[in-house]
């Protein structure tokens, strides 16, 4: 499955519960869940310090363009990516085939201790997913055409 | 693919502007910019070369009206048009929504276009998509230029998939019919949720 249509309130506080978790553990300033479209499936942390959704757009960009680097070197992908700055850092890791996690985080930790917490994170992260994809199949999203033509031109 | 979150009450779509080199893809997103309030809009990110050429691709966040309850946003993507950049093209469409092929007018770019349209219906179907099944519209763009070929002579060499589409004659550096082109696509995408769908029945329209 490509994406996932639709996160109930449950689901959104499931993947919540393993972020906030890895932020206090790894003490990082902010943790992303997106897709490899780019599209945001949920976030923690320090929210004001940037716009995530352009931080998710570049991720998943990078992500893929490194995927892509991999292939030609006959990697199947680099599961993870890390980009050190002088004082804010990324590192972004593979959830599952259509998913990424992207962490920032300061010098008040080190990537070695991100890097070892994402693993769990990650694949608790995972199991959220994937239970929620099996449900995700079973639900509809409507619109009818009064509630569109009531929102009129949407720009 | 789009995202229904419940949690932020907030529906997000992807819609990746598609044409062939200096079709004017980014103006497009460049005159959007210029004309949405702030708090609707983030910043216009373009990922381009020293010469202004796109590299890998712009990228535009907007928020736009509620429906339902729920906030609509949208992402705006742009592809690098040149022929080598196919690889780029294919990572940008991913998981998209909608598309908008920007196609330039002028006679000597005719060609250019149909083999963008071809590379179009090619990298969809590799991710397994068709563009027949899925919200799309034309723009006809840089109608002020000297030199270009009649909107019937525009659809004939474009329009002509399983189903004629929306098609809108465009000046993207004016802005004229960019909204058209983008309000057009968009309620394509809302259609898509309706249960008796038929966003792909409708008449064509095309939008002088």
């Amino acid at each position: 499955m490509e994406a996932i249509p639709i996160l109930t309130i449950d689901d959104v506080n499931a993947i919540d519960q393993v972020l906030s978790d890895f932020l206090q553990k790894s003490e990082s300033q902010l943790a992303v869940v997106i897709d490899k479209g780019g599209n945001i499936i949920s976030q923690q942390g320090d929210l004001n310090v940037m716009d995530v959704t352009i931080v998710a757009a570049l991720a998943a960009g990078s992500f893929a363009a490194t995927k892509e680097l991999a292939r030609r070197i006959g990697e199947m992908e680099f599961n993870a990516l890390y980009h050190q700055g002088a004082g804010m850092h990324i590192f972004m890791n593979s959830v599952d085939e259509n998913t990424i996690m992207v962490t920032v985080f300061n010098d008040q930790t080190t990537v070695g201790l991100v890097r070892f917490y994402t693993a769990n994170a990650s694949a608790q992260l995972e199991q959220v997913l994937n239970r929620l994809r099996e449900k995700s199949a079973n639900e509809t999203f409507t619109l009818t055409k009064e509630d569109i033509a009531n929102a009129g031109n949407l720009f | 693919m789009s995202i229904i979150n419940y949690a932020s009450r907030e529906i997000q779509f992807k819609i990746v502007y598609y044409g062939p080199a200096l079709c004017g893809k980014t103006t497009n997103l460049a005159y959007i910019h210029t004309q949405i309030t702030p708090e609707n809009k983030g910043d216009l990110v373009s990922l381009a070369t020293a010469a202004d050429r796109t590299l890998f691709f712009d990228f535009l966040p907007l928020n736009a009206v509620v429906i339902k309850g729920f906030k609509t946003k949208f992402q705006l993507y742009t592809v690098p048009g040149q022929v080598i950049y196919n690889a780029t093209r294919q990572l940008v469409l991913r998981s998209v929504d909608g598309i908008v092929f920007v196609s330039d007018s002028q006679w000597d770019k005719m060609e250019e276009n149909i083999e963008s349209l071809k590379n179009l219906r090619e990298n969809l179907a590799k991710q397994n998509m068709d563009l027949d099944e899925i919200a799309y519209v034309l723009q006809y763009n840089k109608r002020d230029l000297p030199g270009v070929a009649p909107v019937e002579y525009m659809d004939f060499a474009l329009n002509n998939g399983k189903k004629r589409v929306q098609s809108f004659e465009v000046i993207s550096t004016t802005g004229q019919n960019v909204f058209a082109a983008l309000n057009a696509v968009s309620q394509q995408l809302l259609y898509k949720f309706t249960k008796e769908s038929d966003a792909g029945k409708k008449d064509p329209i095309s939008v002088a």
